[in-house]
């Protein structure tokens, strides 16, 4: 398995849990849909997969490595697997479209030439070629999310982690973002995909993964939970 | 360095962090100078006095003695005489009148009164390195010759100021140490104040991959960039600080007896604070970071 979470818990201080008992296990290339109202999780879910925060409870299992034995300097190297796109992007204001999308490899110490060649490619292919030295504050929010989705599969992670990407875009730039997961997923990475977007669940019609009150109830069929 | 050195800019090129950190060190580049300069410049004090004390006493032969029938040379040539004798003497001086009636100079101004005391007679002894000679059993052997001769011991002289001395060397080194301290402790609250507000810009660097140690480097670099130019103004206006008051201290007459410094050697010294302050700035920034980073996920 890709990632295996057993028992996941997650309270902040001695505040209510947000994340209670949650177990699931994803397979290579898969693609599933993490749903759920809001404050029912899900970001906090994609932070504990992405190791940016830890467990109060349960242990995970990610790449074959479960994640409590390891040490710290050892996270790095499994979160370059690991590809996420923020719903506020998260784009360095001051660095170009081309150097925000290459950080990822800047940070593997790939050779500069392999970096330009690589991620204006990329950014071609997400429909940015012509913009590759704008400034974020100069792209549309459709073009700053290809630009965030570009730096987040650069690398060729194996895991794609997507919290909310077609909630700050318009409807057409949502319709070209789901079909570059598609075509991602077709590539063998394997996405989770969280949205409280019923229409665009029911679209690509892949399971879920349904989270009411830091609780898994999973898999529902999106048409009954909509419903 | 494998990421953009502009990561942080945003916050680092804050025209008020700038400042403050610019000033910081600036300060105490400059107190650290000026405190490597009296630390340096009383060590070397205390290593001139107490090698010119060390191994040497004073004889005195009244000029006035109870052996009313030996006159004063033949005293003076008996005194010798004894002192040769002795395995532990190296050399011996006669100090002459003019020094002499010198000394009586801070008491009697009149230099012709003091040519008409009647002054004693000083003889200055050198003993040899290693020997355990004190000026007691100097004075009781040249008791038996001159019964009124008697033996002073530099060091005992002395004894009190190097303690004084050492004291403000002391606290010399203190200050140095607060400097650094205090240097420390503000570059540790300005990493803390940017890593606050690049909050979201760290946590996506360690979502995409990079280790405390590539996050550390570039508040490593903004510290030895920001650094350089406030550890040279404050040692500039702490060398213009020394330079005036060296100048100074050649005018006032209680510095006569203060040996030579040798300036060119403490410059040397001092010229090695601002170095110090950027490589201490660069430490702090990377140790100051990697313990914050320890605490997040």
């Amino acid at each position: 398995m890709l990632l295996t979470l057993n028992h996941i818990g997650l309270r902040y201080n001695q505040n209510r849990a947000v994340l209670q008992n949650i177990s699931f296990s994803l397979a290579p290339g898969s693609f599933h849909f993490l749903t759920g109202p809001s404050g029912a999780g899900k970001s906090s879910l994609l932070r504990i997969i992405y190791l940016a925060e830890k467990p109060s409870e349960g242990n995970i299992n990610l790449f074959g490595h479960d994640i409590a034995k390891m040490a710290r300097h050892e996270l790095p190297a499994l979160r370059r697997q690991i590809g996420v796109i923020f719903q506020d992007f998260r784009l360095i204001p001051h660095l170009s479209a081309l150097e925000n999308a290459a950080l990822p490899l800047r940070l593997a110490g790939a050779r500069e030439d392999y970096i330009q060649r690589h991620t204006s490619e990329l950014l071609d292919w997400v429909g940015l070629g012509d913009r590759l030295h704008a400034l974020p504050s100069s792209l549309s929010g459709g073009e700053q999310q290809r630009a965030a989705i570009a730096r987040a599969i650069v690398n060729k992670p194996k895991l794609l982690l997507a919290d909310e990407p077609t909630g700050n875009v318009d409807e057409e730039s949502a319709m070209r973002l789901t079909h570059l997961f598609n075509e991602l997923n077709k590539m063998g990475t394997a996405i989770v995909l969280a949205t409280h977007q019923q229409d665009l669940i029911q679209r690509l019609n892949k399971p879920s993964l349904w989270l009411k009150e830091g609780r898994l109830i999973a898999p529902f069929p999106p048409s009954a939970k909509a419903a | 360095m494998p990421l953009p050195n502009t990561l942080f800019n945003s916050a680092f090129q804050h025209q008020r962090l700038n400042w403050l950190l610019i000033s910081v060190i600036a300060i105490m580049v400059y107190l650290a100078t000026f405190a490597m300069t009296i630390e340096a410049a009383l060590s070397l004090l205390t290593i001139t006095w107490d090698q010119s004390v060390e191994n040497h006493m004073t004889v005195e032969i009244p000029a006035l003695g109870d052996e009313t029938s030996m006159p004063q040379p033949e005293r003076i040539k008996q005194t010798l005489a004894v002192l040769h004798a002795l395995p532990d003497i190296q050399s011996t001086a006669i100090v002459p009148d003019q020094e002499t009636a010198k000394l009586l100079k801070p008491w009697i101004s009149d230099p012709e009164l003091a040519k008409s005391l009647p002054l004693p007679t000083l003889i200055d002894i050198e003993i040899k390195p290693g020997s355990f000679s004190s000026a007691q059993s100097i004075e009781e052997r040249l008791k038996t010759v001159v019964s009124d001769a008697s033996v002073d011991d530099h060091a005992s002289w002395l004894s009190d100021l190097l303690h004084l001395i050492r004291d403000l060397t002391f606290l010399a080194a203190f200050m140095l140490f607060l400097s650094g301290a205090i240097l420390f402790i503000s570059i540790n609250l300005i990493c803390r104040a940017v890593m606050a507000t690049e909050k979201d810009t760290i946590e996506l660097l360690h979502t995409i991959g990079a280790t405390d140690n590539d996050i550390a480097r570039h508040f490593q670099h903004h510290a030895r960039r920001l650094s350089w130019p406030g550890a040279l103004f404050g040692f500039a206006l702490a060398t213009l600080t020394l330079g005036l008051l060296s100048f100074a201290l050649k005018y006032l007459p209680a510095a006569s007896n203060i040996p030579a410094i040798q300036w060119f050697g403490l410059a040397l010294l001092t010229m090695m604070v601002p170095l110090v302050a950027v490589i201490g700035a660069n430490l702090s920034a990377r140790f100051s970071v990697l313990k914050l980073l320890h605490n997040m996920p």
